[in-house]
């Protein structure tokens, strides 16, 4: 069963959750779509929408999630160990094209995905010149 | 250059890789192309051996669950798979890109033997579980002097 699309709330608002130290730095693809579009993927394994924030504040898009391996308990010891669960954080700067209050975010299959539509004012726009 | 990290920093030359990247960026050179996933280090696993069992976890976000595959014969685990990039990739443009895409195949040699019948796997938010009950030889038992 994949894993449903689930809907991630977007806050716009002034509380940021302050960077945890030590925290895991997601890999990022950050690539624009035809209709200018940007959209961030953003690899966030071992989290659930639950556990997932991302913030837009005075343009920093900022995305926080934490991720918890299943814990088998003491019985089980470790052979190798490759990744471990924690907290994701990364931010980066808006452009002033982005329409802050448009932007949408999901994960699915331990990727989150953030689209930053255009702005309006931002699209392409011929302005008449009106004889004078 | 593979852009997979090791969460917790075990890179030891992650600095110079960023570096590299953003070098390769400043004149254009990996900008938009495609980076094979390094086989030897994706996906990242951990294996925990219990009494019953042995598990395995696999880092695999953004795989589908339809694109992986396992094998197991009686002391290795194949896990193979394929990630996809996120659509047409002559449309889009990027501006950055460090997750990987391509084919992948890790052999995990697991520490005892098991029962390949009696094997489950599942995937949720991108983590691969893989139970592996023991095989009854690899079990300990107790042995009566008589």
């Amino acid at each position: 069963m994949a894993d449903q699309d689930a809907s991630v709330k977007v806050h716009v608002d002034p509380v940021r959750r302050a960077a945890p130290e030590e925290a895991l730095r997601p890999a990022v693809d950050i690539y624009q779509e035809p209709d200018g579009t940007t959209v961030l993927l953003a690899e966030v394994p071992g989290a659930t929408s639950e556990r997932v924030d991302v913030r837009v504040e005075k343009g920093v898009l900022s995305l926080w999630a934490a991720s918890e391996l299943a814990d088998p308990g003491p019985s089980y010891a470790p052979t190798y160990r490759g990744f471990t669960g924690g907290e994701y954080f990364r931010a980066f700067a808006l452009s002033d094209e982005v329409d802050r209050e448009r932007i949408e975010a999901s994960l699915t299959d331990g990727v989150l995905r953030i689209r930053l539509p255009r702005a309006a004012a931002a699209r392409t726009r011929k302005i008449e010149i009106t004889p004078g | 250059m593979a852009t997979f990290r090791f969460p917790g920093g075990l890179d030891p030359i992650l600095g110079l890789r960023y570096m590299q990247r953003e070098f390769e960026r400043m004149f254009g050179r990996s900008e938009g192309a495609a980076e094979a996933v390094a086989a030897a280090e994706y996906p990242p696993v951990n294996v925990l051996s219990g009494e019953e069992e042995i598990l395995v976890q696999c880092e695999v976000a953004g795989v589908a669950r339809e694109d992986l595959d396992l094998t197991i014969t009686g002391e290795t685990l194949t896990v193979r798979g394929t990630k996809r990039p996120p659509g047409d990739e002559e449309q889009l443009r990027y501006q950055r890109r460090e997750r990987g895409v391509g084919d992948f195949a890790r052999t995990i040699v697991l520490p005892d033997r098991i029962d390949a019948d009696r094997a489950e796997a599942k995937v949720s938010d991108g983590v691969l579980t893989v139970r592996l009950p023991k095989a009854e030889s690899a079990r300990p038992r107790q042995i009566r002097v008589s």
